[in-house]
């Protein structure tokens, strides 16, 4: 047999295989490898998540911000006032969408606006650690 | 009405594998696995060992998934991937050094009760290297070059153990050999 026609022959011999008695159960073993490896890839990005927001939420306040004091800068000012401005405007919009759930009994004015921001900055650590998590389960 | 995963071509089973469709990687497994798993074996590997790398071959496609056009078959897709691991484990567990590990003694294969030599039986006749040599080329796809590059072996070497190998090969498996008789392989 020359060269010629060996080579296609080997190549047929290499692409002929057996379909092996435990085939099935190779699969399953992969999905399940599969399964946890996605388990622990979830876990990890949670913890991660969680403990980098924890120190975020902790290095925030051990800031001392200061921000609408009169030896602040004017661009800090800015900030401060814009942070209570959006506190007021979170604080409004709930209190309005409680009146019309019917619990306009319900009084926000004793949350002051940084009790809402950082209400509000841990519900956005949340989200944002729930997004992450969906991320990694989409990809 | 759905189809079901046995009726997706192996394309249509990759993109909702790369959209993160485990089942429908496991359909894929499922036609593949034994395809793999037999390369790695006439590469050499051992059963348990064989079948590791045939997993990390699968658990890497499946991180992959997107990559995969559809210009090859999936199989052979995955056959490279798990070839080129198999390798880097051999070089990792230094079982395998390049070219300079002495050849095996060669095995003379025996046929089996009807009196054939299948490819299986007929590669174990070949030393290690020129048994790599032509399952990367006719099983695994692989081009001489990319051989080399991945052997770290000089592509006239990866030339002359593929010719080698593949000449022992004829002298088994040829109908005119007279030694014998014909290949044989479940379909």
């Amino acid at each position: 047999m020359s060269a010629d026609e060996f080579d296609p022959m080997i190549e047929r011999l290499f692409a002929r295989t057996p379909q092996m008695a435990d085939a099935t159960l190779f699969a399953a073993e992969v999905e399940t490898k599969l399964q946890s490896s996605t388990r622990v890839r979830t876990l990890a990005l949670t913890l991660a998540g969680v403990v980098g927001g924890i120190i975020a939420v902790r290095e925030s306040m051990n800031v001392n911000l200061n921000l609408t004091g009169s030896q602040a800068p004017v661009a800090g000012r800015v900030i401060g006032q814009g942070i209570q401005s959006a506190s007021l405007d979170v604080q409004g919009a709930v209190a309005s969408g409680l009146s019309q759930m019917g619990l306009a009994d319900m009084t926000l004015g004793s949350m002051g606006g940084m009790q809402l921001f950082w209400i509000t900055a841990g519900a956005l650590i949340a989200l944002a650690a729930a997004g992450v998590m969906k991320l990694s389960q989409d990809v | 009405m759905a189809k079901s995963l046995m009726d997706h071509h192996d394309v249509e089973l990759a993109a909702l594998a790369a959209a993160g469709g485990r089942r429908e990687f496991g359909e894929l497994v499922r036609r593949h696995g034994s395809a793999v798993r037999s390369l790695l074996r006439r590469m050499g590997a051992q059963g348990a060992e064989a079948d590791d790398v045939a997993q990390d071959a699968f658990l890497q496609a499946f991180e992959k998934c997107a990559e995969f056009r559809g210009d090859g078959t999936f199989a052979a897709w995955v056959k490279r991937i798990a070839a080129r691991l198999y390798l880097k484990r051999k070089a990792k567990d230094a079982r395998y050094v390049a070219g300079i590990e002495p050849d095996q003694e060669e095995v003379t294969a025996s046929p089996d009760q009807a009196g054939l030599v299948d490819l299986d039986e007929a590669l174990k006749t070949l030393s290690e290297t020129e048994r790599l040599c032509v399952s990367l080329c006719h099983g695994a796809g692989l081009s001489h070059p990319e051989i080399a590059a991945a052997m770290n072996l000089p592509l006239g070497t990866v030339k002359s153990h593929v010719k080698r190998g593949l000449d022992k090969l004829r002298a088994r498996l040829s109908p005119d050999s007279g030694q014998s008789g014909r290949a044989t392989h479940v379909g």
